[in-house]
């Protein structure tokens, strides 16, 4: 990971002291365990600060949508599949950006450590050797990484940038991964059971919309929800109505999402947005054989279409 | 859009249906010329194309106390505005999945390519929408809820 | 009156007895592994031992959802579209094992809600004015906590009727108030023995004392206001906020709302909604003109707010410490940063 951050630093720097971009957006150490914060350095002397370690969780290329200017960007696997995609939908052009690519082992949970630590506070995580050493007032508990892994990266199959200029760590072997086996328990549920668990694990989202802004590809000028004439989606804490916020963003993603995970790690209240998002991934690649920002002349799947597309659902 | 109160058993659907202009539409008023038979429980609404079609539209009808919804379009390579039914189609399926996933009933929103000359299709087409919606009953989960009182 | 214990086996009947006496209760309960604060009916028995909760309980005071009238959209009714307000039973509501902090933070609600003098909100002081409150104390403050900065503490007893502190086996109840005193006179308890006492006040010197030292805020006075607002800090410090509303909606302090009206059938409500100063809506004029037109001026506005105008209108920054916002912040915005910068 000190190996990353050091890499991270030195090209930043170089690209600022050659003035190849303006701003090099990355992470610095957050001042509290388990978050970083994205960092946005203009200068090599603010290049210094930039930071890697397991909770690099957000998706930097958030920060790139119609962004002017030349800019360069830390990206994981995800966050390149991103950035394709932001290339394909014209919201920023490649000629602007410097990718940083960073081949990645996935990121850590902190719910998941914390509920480990049980009620005791976490001061410190220190990453080494495929152990996470949790520290804190009365806690030393070293955990194996693979159990404190983001659930996106426990059966992520793009671990290595798809795409970079300048890449900054050994490539990670990649593998197949059952993604969908969740997804499938779902399905088999009656249609009145399945209304009752979304409805359930949505019971607590508060519309506080980190879920849409931390999302890349959510940035509509003016969001679904905040259109008045018509009104699709209420104001209110009515639970249809955080459902439907809930059904149509999911919606607005599919072929589109990268899987990132930021929605679900910005959530405050631990929802599983990604249970909706993956499902229409399933869908997208049974039906069309198509996965997100793999390339750059992919076309996003709704945005396009074959003359002999399968309607075995059209009467 | 007001609901009268009706006891269980003589319940009727209320249908909705997006036609489009060119071809479904064209089909309905074939089916409506030639004095074909089809249950009433349907209410057309014109759209220019099934492109056009919005899946807000659904939740909105369902969200208001539409039993069903019907979107009928062109058949693939004779839409009037060249593609727009290729989207349509890509839409609806991810759309109609994504529905019953949440737990909207199958059966509740039902897609068609009904061109003008099949008056007999459409008449048909409605006679199995009608029949299945009737079967789930009531669509009663994703009412918006009503205050009858103030 | 002397401080009474309540044993931990006891808080079940306790509780009963107090919704005999007609209190709606609220207090902290785990949910899928998290706390929040929420009524508690019979069956669900309340946590007390956790951090603090996730949204904070000025939902008590001030629900995220509220029907403020209705009114009929039949125009061949002579009240069509006349507003008529929504009748709301009066019940005491009582607060129970939620934290100092946010007990003082109801404190700074009043003064947004409840105008001395001036004019009150009506939904929110029916419900207020017959709350109780009984605060638990924290034994140990979490790393994030900074209520000592905003003129409170682990056991603090501003906006508190009881306080509770945990000594292990049960809770010694101290009443504050007069509210306090009339709510445990009440209730069959047994008084407290000195040693209990003296056990709940080493626990409290105990959490004050293992505090980090404080900082004053009182000093982001000093500037020039306008200058605080044309700094061009702000350009910097906004960069990695992705204006979403978590800090404002778990915050106990933050009081924004929206009013609208929703047709539902024949008739419609009138309600207002939770807000959020970091939308980009909030601002925005019928007009199409937006004062804060970007993510900067709304960044710049939640904490002109928080920690200058509030401070200079109330004396106190809008702010009790609860740490809430620098835990749950998905970018790692730290307040207690910008507090820093801005007092210099």
């Amino acid at each position: 990971m000190e190996k990353i951050a050091e890499q991270i630093r030195k090209e930043a720097s170089r690209l600022l002291d050659s003035e190849e971009v303006e701003v090099v957006v990355g992470f610095k150490k957050g001042t509290i365990p388990m978050v970083n914060r994205p960092w946005f350095a203009r200068t090599p002397e603010e290049a210094k600060e930039f930071h890697w370690d397991g909770f690099c969780n957000l998706n930097l290329v958030n920060y790139l949508t119609k962004r002017k200017g030349k800019v360069a960007v830390v990206a994981k696997g995800c966050d390149s599949r991103s950035l394709v995609l932001h290339f394909q939908e014209h919201q920023v052009t490649k000629d602007q950006v410097v990718i940083l690519g960073v081949p990645c082992h996935g990121m850590l949970d902190r719910r998941k450590l914390q509920r480990a630590a049980g009620r005791k506070e976490i001061l410190d995580v220190t990453e080494k050797d495929g152990s996470v050493v949790l520290r804190g007032k009365e806690l030393e508990l070293v955990l194996p990484r693979e159990e404190a892994l983001q659930h996106c990266c426990t059966i992520c199959e793009h671990r290595n940038p798809v795409i970079a200029d300048i890449v900054l760590a050994p490539e990670v072997e990649e593998r197949k991964t059952d993604r969908f086996s969740d997804i499938a328990d779902i399905e088999a549920k009656e249609a009145h059971e399945r209304w009752n668990f979304f409805r359930r694990i949505l019971s607590t989202c508060i519309r506080c919309y980190a879920c849409r802004n931390a999302c890349p590809h959510c940035y509509c000028p003016e969001c679904f929800v905040d259109c008045s004439r018509p009104q699709w989606v209420g104001k209110s804490q009515d639970p249809d109505d955080v459902f439907t916020f809930h059904l149509f963003r999911a919606f607005h993603m599919a072929g589109r999402c990268t899987d990132c995970g930021s929605c679900e790690r910005a959530c405050p209240m631990g929802i599983p947005v990604r249970l909706l998002t993956r499902k229409l991934e399933k869908e997208i690649r049974e039906r069309w054989g198509y996965e997100v920002g793999l390339s750059l002349e992919g076309i996003p799947p709704l945005a396009t279409y074959r003359p002999d597309d399968p309607q075995d659902f059209i009467m | 859009m007001e609901r009268s109160e009706q006891k269980e058993e003589s319940w009727e659907p209320k249908i909705l249906a997006f036609l489009c202009n060119w071809c479904s539409y064209a089909g309905a008023d074939l089916a409506g010329v030639s004095r074909l038979q089809y249950p009433h429980n349907i209410r057309v609404i014109r759209i220019p194309c099934s492109g056009r079609m919005n899946p807000a539209f659904i939740v909105a009808a369902l969200r208001n106390g539409i039993d069903g919804v019907l979107v009928s379009g062109c058949h693939p390579g004779d839409c009037h505005y060249l593609s727009g039914n290729y989207f349509a189609r890509r839409k609806f399926t991810v759309f109609k999945s994504l529905l019953e996933y949440m737990g909207i009933e199958e059966g509740r929103v039902h897609f068609s390519w009904v061109s003008a000359a099949e008056g007999e299709k459409f008449a048909q087409v409605v006679r199995e929408v009608t029949e299945k919606v009737k079967a789930l009953g009531p669509a009663r989960n994703y009412v918006k809820e009503r205050i009858e009182v103030c | 009156m002397n401080a009474k214990i309540l044993p931990k086996a006891n808080v079940s009947g306790f509780l009963g007895d107090l919704r005999n006496k007609g209190y709606e209760i609220w207090g902290p309960v785990e949910v899928d592994g998290a706390v929040d604060i929420m009524p508690l009916d019979g069956n669900a028995s309340p946590v007390t031992e956790y951090w603090n909760s996730r949204v904070s309980p000025k939902a008590m005071v001030f629900p995220q959802s509220e029907r403020m009238f209705v009114f009929s959209v039949d125009r061949s009714r002579p009240d069509a579209f006349i507003l008529k307000e929504v009748e709301e039973p009066r019940i005491g509501r009582l607060a129970f094992a939620i934290r100092p902090c946010d007990a003082r933070a109801f404190g700074i609600l009043d003064k947004v809600f409840l105008v001395q003098g001036a004019w009150k909100d009506p939904y929110y002081a029916r419900k207020r004015e017959s709350m109780v409150v009984m605060a638990l104390g924290c034994n140990s403050p979490c790393s994030t906590c900074f209520c000592h900065w905003t003129g409170g503490g682990p056991f603090s007893r501003e906006g508190v009727d009881v306080m509770m502190t945990d000594l292990g086996g049960g809770f010694l109840l101290e009443p504050v108030t007069d509210k306090g005193k009339e709510l445990l006179a009440g209730i069959d308890l047994s008084g407290a023995s000195p040693s209990n006492v003296e056990e709940a006040k080493r626990l409290q010197d105990a959490a004050t004392t293992a505090m980090e030292e404080p900082l004053d805020p009182s000093g982001i006075r000093k500037r020039p206001l306008l200058e605080m607002f044309g700094d061009s800090y702000w350009e910097r410090a906004h960069e990695a906020c992705i204006k979403c509303g978590t800090c404002t909606y778990l915050c106990p302090t933050c009081s924004c709302f929206d009013i609208q009206d929703e047709v539902r059938g024949p008739c419609g409500i009138r309600g207002r909604n939770w807000d959020t100063c970091m939308f980009p809506l909030t601002t925005l004029h019928a007009s199409g003109h937006n004062p804060r037109p970007t993510g900067k001026e709304r960044f710049r506005q939640r904490f002109m707010h928080k920690l200058r105008y509030f401070l200079d209108d109330f004396g106190t920054i809008m702010c009790v410490g609860c740490g809430r916002c620098v835990q749950f912040c998905p970018v790692n915005i730290d307040i207690r940063e910008i507090i820093r910068e801005l007092r210099g």
